[in-house]
C-alpha cells in the first residue's frame, strides 16, 4: 500500500496547481456545514449587499461569472469569514452549543430553538446582527420567534 | 418441578447471535458517524456539504468553526471525470 493518495482515477482528477499569481489571494472559508448553517442568517444580515452584488454579476456575465466575478466572489468570502470570526470571538459558547445541537438533530433548525434563542440574543447584543427570514408573508410571525410550536418541544 | 433448561438453550443461542449482529451493526454505524446520530433524509445539498466537510476536516461528519480553511483546501476539490465511453 502506498501512502500517496491518487490524484487521478476513474472518478476524480485532483489538480493541485495553485491559482496564478495575478489573481489576488483570498483564504477560503473554513467553517463546515453545521457552523455555516448556524451562522447563515447572520452572514445574510451582514453580507446581503455583497451576496446580491455577486449574484447580479453572475446573472449578467452570460455564463462567464466564475471568471468575471472573482472580485465580487472574494468580497463574499471575506465577508462570510468576518462573520464567523466575530461569532467565534464574541459568542463562542452559544455558537458552539447551537451548531453541536444542529449536528445532533440532523441539521434541523426547529429542533434547536432553545440554543438558537441564546445565540440570537448574544449576536444581537454584541454584533448588532438580527436574524430575519427573508420573504416571510406580511403580518406573519417569523418562525424562530414563535412562543409555541406544534411539532417540536424544544 | 424442574425447569427444562435444556429446552431454552437454543433460544439463548438465537438471542445471543441476534444481539451480537445488532450490536456490531450499531457499533459500525456509530463508528461511521463519529459517535453522532446519523444524518437522514439527505438531499444533494446535504451530500455536497458533507463532501465539503470531508475535504475540510478529513471526515464526513467532522465539523470545524474556524473562519479560514487549512492550507491546501482550495486545491483539493477534484474535477469529476467519467469513464471513457467507446
Amino acid at each position: 500500500m502506498s501512502s500517496r493518495q491518487p490524484r487521478f482515477n476513474q472518478q476524480a482528477l485532483y489538480d493541485t496547481t495553485p491559482l496564478p499569481d495575478d489573481i489576488p489571494k483570498v483564504k477560503e472559508l473554513g467553517a463546515s456545514s453545521a457552523p455555516l448553517l448556524s451562522a447563515s442568517f447572520f452572514i445574510g444580515a451582514r453580507c446581503k449587499d455583497y451576496n446580491d452584488d455577486y449574484m447580479m454579476c453572475k446573472n449578467e456575465a452570460n455564463g462567464r461569472g466564475e471568471f468575471d466575478c472573482m472580485k465580487e466572489g472574494r468580497k463574499v468570502t471575506r465577508c462570510a469569514a468576518s462573520v464567523i470570526r466575530d461569532l467565534n470571538e464574541h459568542c463562542l459558547n452559544e455558537f458552539r452549543s447551537h451548531w453541536q445541537c444542529l449536528e445532533r438533530y440532523n441539521h434541523h433548525l426547529y429542533d434547536c430553538r432553545m440554543e438558537e434563542r441564546k445565540l440570537n440574543k448574544c449576536v444581537f447584543d454584541n454584533l448588532k446582527l438580527a436574524k430575519t427570514i427573508p420573504d416571510t408573508p406580511k403580518g406573519e410571525e417569523q418562525i424562530h420567534l414563535r412562543k409555541k410550536n406544534t411539532f417540536t418541544t424544544r | 418441578m424442574g425447569v427444562p433448561f435444556e429446552a431454552l438453550l437454543p433460544y439463548g443461542i438465537m438471542i445471543g447471535f441476534f444481539a451480537f449482529s445488532a450490536a456490531s451493526l450499531a457499533g459500525l454505524k456509530s463508528m461511521q458517524n463519529g459517535g453522532k446520530a446519523p444524518r437522514r433524509g439527505l438531499d444533494a445539498w446535504d451530500r455536497q456539504m458533507m463532501e465539503r466537510d470531508r475535504r475540510l476536516t478529513g471526515f464526513a461528519r467532522g465539523q470545524t468553526d474556524k473562519p479560514e480553511a487549512p492550507p491546501g483546501f482550495e486545491v483539493n476539490n477534484p474535477w469529476r471525470v467519467e469513464k471513457r465511453f467507446f
